[in-house]
């Protein structure tokens, strides 16, 4: 019975945590249970959910991409630029496959140059953040009146768009976790490289899909927000990649990579989301959220350390 | 075997009457094994006393616990007749022991003399005393006539050259007794000589040397004393001119064998033919013959080389070769997958390191090298793949409670089924097993070993490498023994015994003087 209980709290722990902080704050706060306000938690959630989704990914492949940030930047300033020469469809596509570019770069810079995941996405974070304020050379892009762009930010059905996506793509990647050979490769490479090497899976390739899967996630998360006021610029989702990975490591997902939980990721999301929303609703300064989530994200990791895991992906070299 | 006395050795040559170090009883339990089992030993000032014994005898055990790396089950160590307890490396220093450990613990980017005064560097202030240090550093240099500048940095010395930095630390720290670990595994011939000749001074010096090697024409050049340990018993201890290298090698692998006989076998077609394989620098001329339906099995020592015949083969290093054939036709190897899809199967060594999938499940670890078969469209046919797992389970007789639970909490024999399960389901002709029971208890043993028999009798063919002697005369028809890189023959039927074994595996010379 309580080897049962253990093993419901481990998975579910952070679905009672989120319960817990939302009663509590709509205690402090009433104005937090109003329909308008929680739709807004939802959407403010499934921005980070959306790129903490493909993180989670390459979390448990032993990897990081502290490129995110940059990248969700660079593809909404390249779809919002394509806007008048391709219409709205393509142009959402290519800041989809800008965000695939990236992530490929990602892949190859560890794969064939053989640098450490976290070195080489800290390098083409500076480098894709160059190119975004390069690309606009330092200046807002704006869409007027192309209020059809908001078809990633608004509702449909009275559900917020960035909160289906975010479903949609936890879905899919628990699916492709579970039920593919590519997920499985991911898991074998996350859990021992070398192993999975001689049972021979394709580790490169593995990676560059990882990657790639992660520079999209990266790039709908930026033109969500880009969306939401219709405006891109180079300095977009800055500091992205941290609340990105706050949100797998609050979920659970541990850093040692080979094991992950797409639920837990969305629920790590929607944690920070109601903690920062409560934070507003009581008038307390900005600035306190930083301090929130950084602590929330250092708890969390010790926990997840306590638990026998290893932060070894920040170590790793590829081989 | 009875304790030697200090009173029952007549010929050790210092008038020491006191051990500088003596240790009683030692035994160290580790879980489901007795890895040293109530050993006596004892080293005199200005000895030499080695340590021989077969791969896994305890003499690892014994040197950790002696280094303060581990602490005895039960059993007391004494210096100076004081019994002391060493719960670090540093409680071990103080007492006067320096360990030198194959894996040396140089810093490579520190010079010559930090390392030798590494945690202990002289002082002036809050400053280090360098100029102290390096003349200190080189006054124990000019003690073991060694010629290496203190300012050196280590990692611009060759290997031999680090080793004697560590004999120099040692020193520095005024050990008493000064532990080598196979001192000459990475030495060339020249090198093997040099060094025994500073074992020799150190002797002079009155420092008690316990060395340990398998190598026994060394022992016999530069130990006083020789004690024999096997399965973590102590066998025998005595002065080294009443011993010659029969007597220690039938000492070190005097046990009767609780395994069965190797089964009779008729070889069939050939598999694989390998002729003149090099690796690397480390292993050169290797050829052979494998057939279906018969196990060749790879012996010798550590550092042999013929653990990494077995990796080349599979693509894990890079080889060269006058002739490879499959089944008749030229194969290359270029990497792991290469291997596989010529259906060559391999169950490494180190299960941790590269074989274990740890957060994977039992079923999942099974299935990882076929997943491209197990595919229908986009995804893994979850039936099938349970299907072929249900199946393993069965065959090998593996106990989990579930082919969804973790692999990690399996022990070491269930582990060790599933990675073999991995590759079987790989449907291989030919099959690489490193070690195959390596960390596993006796009763799975005897399983594998059954297993084996059954797929060798179903027409595989397997290449064994095993640095357990019982097992790879238990299981191979023929064995190639390896030293120093090089085959030093071939064994088969009659001659094919321990005895013969370790007489090849133990030479030397680099060349076969048949």
């Amino acid at each position: 019975m309580s080897n049962r209980f253990i093993k419901f709290w481990k998975s579910y722990s952070i679905v009672i945590v989120v319960l817990v902080v939302a009663v509590i704050i709509s205690f402090m706060a009433p104005r937090f249970f109003q329909f308008e306000n929680l739709m807004n938690v939802l959407s403010n959630a499934s921005v980070v959910a959306i790129v903490g989704l493909g993180m989670t990914l390459a979390i448990a492949s032993g990897n990081f991409d502290l490129s995110v940030g940059s990248t969700a930047a660079f593809a909404s300033c390249v779809s919002f630029s394509l806007v008048p020469a391709l219409g709205i469809p393509l142009s959402i596509l290519a800041g989809l496959i800008t965000g695939a570019v990236v992530g490929l770069i990602n892949g190859a810079i560890i794969t064939e140059l053989r640098v450490p995941a976290f070195i080489a996405t800290l390098g083409m974070q500076t480098i894709v953040r160059g190119l975004a304020l390069i690309y606009t050379g330092g200046k807002d892009l704006y869409l007027y009146g192309q209020t059809e762009y908001k078809v990633l930010s608004g509702n449909a059905l009275g559900i917020p768009m960035p909160l289906i996506m975010a479903l949609v793509i936890a879905i899919v990647l628990s699916l492709v976790v579970s039920q593919t050979r590519f997920g499985r490769h991911v898991l074998a490479l996350g859990s021992n490289f070398p192993a999975a090497k001689r049972s021979g899976v394709q580790t490169t390739w593995v990676v560059w899909g990882v990657f790639a899967i992660v520079g999209v996630t990266a790039a709908l998360s930026g033109m969500v927000v880009s969306a939401q006021v219709l405006t891109a610029n180079g300095r977009l989702s800055t500091g992205l990649e941290l609340s990105a990975i706050a949100v797998v490591v609050l979920g659970g997902t541990p850093l040692s990579g080979g094991r992950l939980t797409m639920l837990g990721t969305l629920m790590g999301a929607l944690l920070i989301a109601i903690i920062n929303n409560g934070l507003n609703l009581l008038n307390i300064p900005i600035f306190y959220q930083e301090l929130t989530v950084g602590s929330l994200m250092l708890i969390a990791l010790a926990i997840n350390l306590s638990q026998g895991f290893k932060v070894s992906s920040l170590i790793r070299r590829p081989q | 075997m009875t304790p030697q006395t200090p009173a029952s050795q007549p010929v050790p040559a210092p008038p020491a009457t006191l051990a500088v170090l003596e240790v009683r009883g030692l035994t160290r339990r580790f879980p489901g094994v007795l890895a040293l089992n109530n050993v006596d030993f004892n080293v005199y000032p200005g000895e030499v006393h080695a340590l021989v014994g077969e791969n896994g005898a305890g003499k690892s055990t014994m040197i950790n616990m002696l280094a303060g790396v581990l602490q005895p089950s039960s059993g007391s160590i004494l210096m100076n007749g004081k019994p002391r307890v060493f719960h670090s490396t540093q409680d071990s220093q103080h007492a006067g022991i320096g360990v030198i450990f194959q894996e040396f613990n140089l810093i490579p980017h520190l010079s010559v003399a930090e390392n030798v005064f590494i945690n202990r560097e002289p002082e002036r202030g809050l400053r280090i005393d360098w100029k102290t240090m390096f003349s200190r550093t080189q006054v124990v240099m000019d003690r073991l006539s060694i010629d290496i500048d203190p300012r050196t940095t280590i990692s611009e010395l060759p290997v031999a050259q680090q080793q004697l930095v560590e004999i120099a630390r040692a020193l520095a720290f005024e050990a008493q007794v000064i532990v080598m670990d196979e001192p000459t595994a990475a030495l060339s011939e020249h090198e093997v000589d040099r060094l025994l000749e500073i074992v020799r001074s150190l002797k002079t010096a009155g420092v008690a040397v316990i060395y340990v090697s398998h190598k026994l024409e060394e022992v016999f050049a530069i130990a006083d004393r020789i004690t024999v340990l096997r399965d973590g018993q102590h066998i025998i201890t005595e002065n080294a001119a009443d011993l010659n290298e029969q007597k220690v090698i039938s000492a070190m692998v005097g046990r009767t064998l609780i395994h069965t006989e190797c089964p009779v076998r008729t070889p069939g077609a050939l598999r694989l033919k390998v002729k003149d394989l090099c690796i690397e620098d480390r292993v050169k001329g290797v050829s052979f013959e494998l057939h279906a339906g018969e196990v060749l099995g790879l012996a010798g020592l550590m550092g042999s080389g013929c653990d990494e015949v077995v990796e080349g083969l599979f693509g894990l290093r890079p080889i060269t070769f006058s002739e490879l054939t499959l089944n008749g036709k030229a194969v290359s190897i270029e990497g792991p997958r290469s291997a596989i899809r010529s259906k060559i199967g391999f169950v490494p060594s180190d299960r941790k390191q590269s074989g274990l999938l740890p957060d994977l499940s039992v079923k999942q670890n099974t299935s990882i090298g076929i997943l491209e078969r197990l595919r229908q469209g986009f995804w893994i046919n979850q039936r099938q793949e349970l299907k072929v797992a249900e199946n393993y389970r069965t065959k090998l007789n593996l106990r989990c409670n579930s082919l969804n639970q973790r692999i990690s909490g399996l022990s070491g024999g269930n582990q060790q089924k599933v990675i073999l399960a991995r590759s079987l389901a790989e449907d291989c002709d030919v099959l690489f097993l490193a070690e195959p029971t390596r960390g596993v208890d006796v009763g799975a043993k005897a399983e594998i070993y059954t297993l084996i028999d059954d797929l060798v009798a179903a027409g595989n063919a397997v290449l064994l490498q095993s640095s357990e002697l019982p097992e790879i005369i238990r299981l191979a028809n023929r064995v190639i023994v390896f030293a120093n890189g090089l085959p030093q023959g071939e064994l088969s039927g009659k001659d094919l015994n321990q005895e013969n074994i370790m007489a090849l595996a133990t030479r030397t010379k680099g060349e076969s003087h048949e």
